[in-house]
């Protein structure tokens, strides 16, 4: 789109390295302590670990009990994608195929959950899941999280149906084929990368919340990763060895993944949010 | 009736949607009616929690935290608006080999945001932390100092923080954006003699005016949800003395406990809440309307 001569490329190579710098290099640092002696962590903040202690991510792995809050975050970030996919996709099916009375209030409702803070609502969710029975429960929090990607999931994919082609569907109607065996014998398949784009952000968000763990949860057992992490800051302020190891060990899936799939997911969030 | 049978399949979405998110901001408004410790029964005081807020006891407090959620939105929006315009642009060249830039300008974006606190909690720590030592080494001494620990500087360097991990993603929208403009007129626009940046200014620039209003109004609304960040980095206090409080910490210190609540209580959480719905409704209210009438448009 714009076009810069030679002199304005090296400027703008400069700027973009320089930002380039500032996003990896604390991140770069986290790695790197992480393999340090907290006393080199101090006194050498700059150079590589004279030895790469790998048995600090043992220490860290086995005093914050990850292995609970790993398994915690595992099983609700998992539930709660498959839940949002097939609540959110079965809803933006008969929002984008079907007619009916208040259809268009009805997608405004759920758009508005895209623009409220939803944390604020927190003190009736509280009681709800007081009154189910659902504190202190992973599934509690699944439901919450379900009810909480709706909007966005919903927004995304009434735009892919949308642009689905009908005539399969014409035909299939033909043939005698219901709304939902059309919707997942024919759509869905037609639908897989977005399905992926709203499963990555999904995760995102339920692997990386803090607050709804926070207020939900109550026993160690129960710990989500970033609740766990917290717990473990609170317990080991001095031994920074251990807590750069702890952040490493919880930032590593949301790496892993990111890295996998970054091409679909930066596609799907201009995507998104340019619609 | 028949002709209605795909309707249940919108039924999960709707009933979850409306019971975990639509009632309980109207459910809060209830609350805020009452006196409440959150067991027992409730007792009825009418406008009293409002008074409280507003004029009363925990006037001070809450204006405290509004203006810093008032302070904390202005400037992450300048830091998310103005580099966040100007890295787009850099990138909109095109030039060869920045689209690995892309991925990690975003990256800060998909930690979570106490991992982000916990993280620069520790760079910024005055006497062990990074961000000091370096600017000792680089003879800036005067610069070395405790950042998180000082009332002037606490929430400026938690806004930047959240700028750090969040300018990534204002800047790909902005590309796309950008992306998006018609590349004939552009390209009129330079046979005609005008500048790079003119066509930034002039012709592209204009175009962005409606993705940055709906960006800013998301940030608006967003800016309420804030929390995490100061949990991380001063804890439930807001510290020092207060000087990070915002309404997310406050709110989670009247209606959820914790040490050092001066008041703990449902239904004077749920006034707080009820009060900043209703600053953030008009413009939940009017993106949602815009963002539906360019969908409809773009059909």
């Amino acid at each position: 789109m714009l076009k810069f001569n030679g002199f304005q490329k090296v400027l703008a190579w400069i700027f973009l390295l320089l930002l380039a710098f500032a996003n990896l290099y604390p991140i770069g640092i986290m790695m790197l302590s992480s393999f340090k002696s907290t006393k080199e962590i101090f006194l050498e903040p700059f150079n590589l670990p004279s030895v790469w202690r790998w048995q600090n991510y043992v220490s860290a792995w086995q005093r914050a009990d990850f292995a609970t809050y790993f398994k915690n975050s595992v099983l609700v970030t998992a539930l709660s994608i498959v839940s949002i996919i097939i609540v959110s996709s079965m809803a933006a099916y008969v929002i984008a195929r079907f007619d009916f009375k208040f259809k268009r209030g009805v997608y405004l409702y759920m758009l508005a959950g895209l623009a409220l803070p939803t944390r604020l609502a927190i003190i009736p969710i509280f009681l709800i899941m007081r009154n189910l029975h659902l504190l202190d429960k992973l599934s509690g929090l699944v439901i919450v999280y379900t009810a909480s990607g709706i909007a966005f999931s919903v927004f995304l994919l009434v735009n892919f149906f949308k642009n689905l082609p009908r005539d399969i569907e014409d035909s299939a109607k033909i043939d005698g084929a219901g709304p939902f065996r059309i919707y997942w014998q024919i759509d869905l398949p037609l639908l897989k990368p977005a399905l992926v784009t709203v499963a990555m952000f999904n995760f995102i968000d339920v692997w990386n919340d803090f607050f709804f763990p926070l207020i939900l949860l109550s026993s160690k057992a129960k710990k989500t990763v970033p609740l766990g992490l917290q717990a473990f800051f609170g317990e080991y302020t001095v031994e920074w060895d251990v807590l750069f190891a702890a952040l490493n060990i919880s930032v590593l899936p949301i790496l892993i993944v990111f890295l996998i799939l970054s091409k679909q997911f930066i596609a799907g969030l201009t995507e998104g949010a340019l619609k | 009736m028949r002709k209605y049978s795909f309707l249940w399949m919108l039924l999960p979405a709707f009933i979850l949607y409306s019971v975990f998110i639509a009632y309980p901001f109207f459910s809060s408004l209830g609350l805020s009616f009452y006196d409440w410790p959150g067991i027992g029964p409730k007792k009825f005081i009418g406008l009293a929690n409002y008074k409280n807020i507003l004029s009363g006891f925990m006037s001070s407090e809450f204006y405290n935290a509004l203006w810093h959620n008032v302070v904390f939105f202005i400037w992450s929006l300048i830091l998310s608006v103005v580099p966040g315009l100007f890295f787009a642009f850099l990138l909109a060249a095109n030039m060869k080999g920045t689209g690995w830039l892309k991925v990690v300008f975003f990256f800060p974006n998909t930690l979570a945001i106490v991992v982000v606190g916990f993280l620069w909690g520790l760079l910024l720590n005055p006497q062990w932390g990074l961000i000091n030592q370096l600017f000792r080494v680089v003879g800036l001494d005067f610069l070395a100092k405790p950042w998180l620990g000082d009332t002037k500087t606490a929430l400026p360097t938690i806004i930047f923080v959240t700028a750090w991990r969040g300018l990534g993603f204002y800047i790909l929208i902005y590309l796309a954006a950008i992306l998006g403009v018609d590349r004939e007129m552009i390209e009129a626009a330079r046979i005609d003699g005008a500048s790079e940046l003119q066509i930034a200014s002039r012709i592209i620039l204009p175009h962005l005016y409606s993705i940055i209003a709906t960006t800013s109004m998301l940030k608006f609304i967003w800016t309420f949800n804030i929390f995490d960040i100061v949990y991380a980095m001063e804890g439930t206090q807001g510290g020092p003395a207060g000087s990070t409080d915002v309404l997310g910490t406050l709110f989670y210190r009247i209606a959820f406990g914790g040490l050092g609540a001066s008041q703990v209580g449902m239904g004077l959480g749920a006034t707080v809440v009820t009060l900043i719905f209703l600053i953030v409704l008009p413009v939940s209210i009017f993106y949602v309307f815009i963002v539906e009438k360019r969908v409809e448009k773009g059909e």
